[in-house]
C-alpha cells in the first residue's frame, strides 16, 4: 500500500539530485571535461541516437547472452550436484577456484586469445554470473521444509520425484534471488570486458570517450547502463511476483 | 493392518547419546484406532517415525502385517500426517491431492477420487484455491483429504491438530472420527489431549517420560458418540489422569 508513495519519493529524490547537480555545475562553472551537467549529457545522448543504440544493442546482447549461459550452467550444475551428491565436494572446490580468480584480470587474456568480438565478453559475463546462481540454487535445492521432506519420504518418492515435485519448486525463489544479483553483474562483466578491447559496445564507447576526455559522451553511456540495470531489476521483480507467487519477496 | 512391536529401542547419536525409546512391546489389531499419550519429550513422535520408516530403529523389530516397515512403505500402505499440514504452496488444493494420488498403491482398486476426498473434508469449493488462502484448520482438512485419497491401511498421525486453536481442533477431531469410520484403517494417533484420546480411540497407550516405554494400556469400550458427562467417560478420564500424574512424578524425582 506504501508502494505508490515510495515510488513517488524515489522519483522526487532522483529529480532533486539531478537538479542539484545541474545547479552545482552551472554555479561553480565546472568545465564539461571534468563533470558535465545532466542537461549536456542528455543533449549528447539525443544528438547521437544511432551510435548509442548500436552500442547498447551490442553490450546488452553480450550481457544477456552471458547471463543466460551463466544461469543455465549454474542451474544445471546445481541440479546435477543435488541428484548426485557424491560429486559436490570436488565440483564446489573447482567452482570456488573459478570464483576467487579475479575475472577482471582474465578479461585481457581472453581478448588476446579470442579477439575483439563478442565471444570473450560473453564468456566473462557467463563466468561472473555463474557462481551466484550455482550457490543460490544449490542452497535452494537443499533447503527443503522438513515436514515436506517427511511427506515425500512417507510416500517413498524416489529422488527424481523429490527433485521434480519438491526441490525444483522450492529452489525457484532462490533462482530469482540469484538473478537479481547476477543481472547487474552481467552488465558490469560486459562493460569491463569491452574495456580490454572491443570493436563496439557501451564499454568501448566509454573507453573512447575517456581517452578523448569527452565526458558528456562517457556520462551518456553511464546513464544508459544505469537505466538498463534498473529496468532489468524491476523486470525480474515483476516476473518473480508472478512465478513464485507463494513467497513474500524480501524488501530490497 | 496388524502391528507387532518387539523390544523396540531407539537412541539418537551424539555426546552423550540420547535414549529416546527404552523398550516397547505391543500388538495392535487391524482397524484399531489407537491413541498414544505421554508427557512431552517421551518419544511418542520417535515411536511413530520408526513405524513410518522415517527413522531406523537402534534395536528391536517392527512388523506390519508380518513385514518390515520398509516393505509396507514401499507398497505405499502407510499415510503420514504431522502437526504441519505439509502442503505444497505452489499447487492448488486440487493439485495437492492429485499429487498424493501419484503415490498411492497401483495394485489396489482406485481409492477415493480427489473430488470425493475434498468433498468429505468440506473443501470441494476450494479446488482451485492455493493453500496460503486457507485457514490453519482448512489446511489440515486438506492434509486429511490427501490421506483419504492415499488409500493406505495404516494412518500415522503425529499430533495433527495440536497447532490449531481449541475450537477448530475439537471440530476436526470429531471430523476425523467420521472420516475414519467408513474406511476403518488402523490408526496410530499421537496426542497430548487426553479428552480427545478418550473421545476417539479404541485403545490408549500411555508412555513414560524419556526414555519412553509403555506404562499403560487402556481399552476404551464406549459407544460413539462419547460424551464427557457420561460416568464411564469420567472414570476413564480419572484413570488416565492418575496414570499420567504418576508418570510425571517420576520426572520430578
Amino acid at each position: 500500500m506504501n508502494n505508490r508513495h515510495s515510488e513517488i519519493a524515489a522519483w522526487v529524490m532522483i529529480l532533486v539530485f539531478l537538479a542539484l547537480w545541474e545547479l552545482g555545475v552551472r554555479m561553480l562553472q565546472i568545465p564539461p571535461y571534468l563533470l558535465p551537467a545532466p542537461s549536456v549529457v542528455l543533449q549528447t545522448l539525443i544528438a547521437n541516437p544511432a551510435v548509442y543504440a548500436r552500442a547498447t544493442f551490442i553490450t546488452v546482447g553480450e550481457a544477456l547472452t552471458g547471463l543466460f549461459l551463466g544461469v543455465l550452467a549454474g542451474a544445471v550444475l546445481a541440479a546435477f550436484l543435488t541428484l548426485f551428491p557424491g560429486l559436490e565436494n570436488g565440483v564446489m572446490t573447482l567452482a570456488i577456484l573459478v570464483k576467487s580468480t579475479p575475472l577482471v584480470a582474465v578479461a585481457p587474456l581472453l581478448t588476446l586469445w579470442l579477439g575483439f568480438g563478442v565471444l570473450p565478453k560473453i564468456i566473462i559475463t557467463g563466468l561472473l554470473t555463474f557462481f551466484p546462481v550455482l550457490v543460490n540454487i544449490l542452497s535452494g535445492l537443499h533447503q527443503i521444509d522438513p515436514a515436506l521432506m517427511d511427506l515425500f519420504q512417507s510416500w517413498r518418492a524416489n529422488r527424481w520425484d523429490i527433485f521434480w515435485h519438491l526441490r525444483l519448486p522450492s529452489a525457484l525463489p532462490y533462482l530469482f534471488a540469484a538473478l537479481k544479483i547476477s543481472a547487474p553483474l552481467a552488465l558490469i562483466g560486459a562493460v569491463v570486458a569491452e574495456w580490454t578491447g572491443a570493436s563496439g559496445g557501451l564499454g568501448k564507447t566509454m573507453w573512447m570517450a575517456y581517452t578523448n576526455l569527452n565526458l558528456p559522451f562517457l556520462f551518456a553511456a553511464i546513464l544508459i547502463l544505469a537505466v538498463i540495470g534498473a529496468f532489468l531489476y524491476r523486470f525480474l521483480v515483476w516476473i518473480e511476483k508472478r512465478t513464485v507467487f507463494w513467497v513474500q519477496p524480501l524488501q530490497e | 493392518m496388524e502391528i507387532e512391536i518387539n523390544n523396540l529401542q531407539h537412541s539418537f547419536p551424539g555426546k552423550p547419546e540420547r535414549e529416546a525409546l527404552a523398550e516397547i512391546n505391543c500388538q495392535i489389531k487391524p482397524g484399531q484406532f489407537v491413541a498414544i499419550v505421554g508427557p512431552s519429550g517421551c518419544g511418542k513422535s520417535t515411536f511413530l517415525r520408526l513405524i513410518a520408516n522415517l527413522l531406523e530403529p537402534s534395536g528391536g523389530e517392527i512388523l506390519l502385517d508380518g513385514k518390515a516397515p520398509v516393505e509396507i512403505a514401499a507398497q505405499r500402505r502407510i499415510a503420514w500426517m504431522s502437526q504441519s499440514p505439509a502442503l505444497l504452496p505452489w499447487l492448488t488444493v486440487g493439485e495437492n491431492v492429485a499429487l498424493a494420488q501419484r503415490f498411492r498403491p497401483q495394485v489396489s482398486q482406485p481409492g477415493l477420487s480427489a473430488e470425493e476426498a475434498l468433498r468429505r473434508v468440506g473443501l470441494r469449493d476450494d479446488l482451485n484455491a492455493y493453500p496460503s488462502m486457507l485457514s490453519g484448520g482448512m489446511q489440515q482438512r486438506l492434509a486429511l483429504a490427501r490421506i483419504l485419497t492415499m488409500d493406505a491401511d495404516l494412518w500415522l498421525m503425529d499430533e495433527p491438530f495440536s497447532a490449531l486453536d481449541e475450537l477448530t481442533r475439537e471440530r476436526l477431531t470429531i471430523e476425523l472420527l467420521e472420516l475414519w469410520r467408513p474406511l476403518q484403517p488402523t490408526v496410530l494417533w499421537v496426542t497430548h489431549h487426553i479428552y480427545e484420546a478418550i473421545r476417539l480411540a479404541d485403545r490408549i497407550l500411555v508412555m513414560s517420560p524419556a526414555p519412553g516405554r509403555l506404562v499403560g494400556d487402556i481399552q476404551v469400550n464406549l459407544p460413539y458418540p462419547r460424551n464427557e458427562p457420561a460416568p464411564a467417560f469420567q472414570s476413564l478420564l480419572l484413570d488416565l489422569r492418575a496414570m499420567l500424574g504418576q508418570v510425571s512424578k517420576q520426572i520430578a524425582l
